[in-house]
């Protein structure tokens, strides 16, 4: 847990938080390897998914 | 009565007349009985992609109080508005008091006085970030194969 910096409540405008959960090509990086709670990790893939439709993350690094 | 938040994305060519906008928009939200309780201008950024071939949007993000049935009819108006790019509007039990870490971002920003030249270099710099990008593309699918391959 310690290795990274989770906040009380995510939001989907906390890039600098989201980035840590992502991996250079912009998938969501699994709980297994993350090694956070279920719970965290639904609401972490939640508000990735918000900020990637508001274009504040990348879908993939393949655009354009 | 719900709270919501929303953030709108507006056309970065008419950057300048933001003000005009905000206003609308407001006169807008209080026709149809929607409270603000908090707006947060954001200002340009760039996106991660490109919407519309806009590499670039103006973020305003809005914190409201209204009624859900109301939202419809302004999302139907919003849609015809060609200068907001994209929009969204959320479901939130409470709002938070502080601001966001976007605006506090574009704060420290508009701070730092050197952003005209900034944007001087990224101008020069584009035609060679092109080729960059370029470059990693091609070897892009070897890395995934690698990743799988572990």
């Amino acid at each position: 847990m310690s290795k990274y910096e989770l906040p009380i409540r995510f939001d989907h405008k906390d890039i600098d938080v989201l980035k840590q959960f992502i991996t250079e090509t912009g998938k969501i990086i699994p709980a297994r390897v993350t090694g956070i709670s279920a719970a965290n990790q639904r609401k972490i893939t939640k508000s990735i998914k918000i900020a990637r439709f508001l274009a504040l993350l990348p879908y993939t690094d393949m655009h354009q | 009565m719900k709270k919501y938040e929303a953030v709108i994305i507006l056309n970065p060519n008419l950057s300048s007349k933001v003000d005009e906008f905000k206003k609308d928009f407001e006169k807008l939200l209080s026709d149809n009985s929607f409270s603000i309780a908090k707006t947060e201008d954001v200002g340009r950024r760039q996106l991660a992609y490109s919407i519309n071939n806009h590499n670039k949007g103006h973020y305003i993000l809005f914190n409201l109080e209204g009624d859900p049935s109301k939202l419809i009819e302004l999302e139907t108006k919003i849609k015809y508005n060609e200068s907001i790019i994209r929009h969204l509007f959320i479901v939130v039990k409470e709002h938070k008091g502080e601001d966001s870490s976007l605006f506090t971002e574009s704060k420290n920003k508009k701070s730092e006085p050197v952003d005209i030249e900034e944007e001087k270099e990224r101008k020069a710099d584009k035609p060679k970030e092109d080729q960059q990008i370029k470059e990693p593309k091609e070897s892009s699918p070897k890395k995934v194969d690698e990743d799988g391959e572990e």
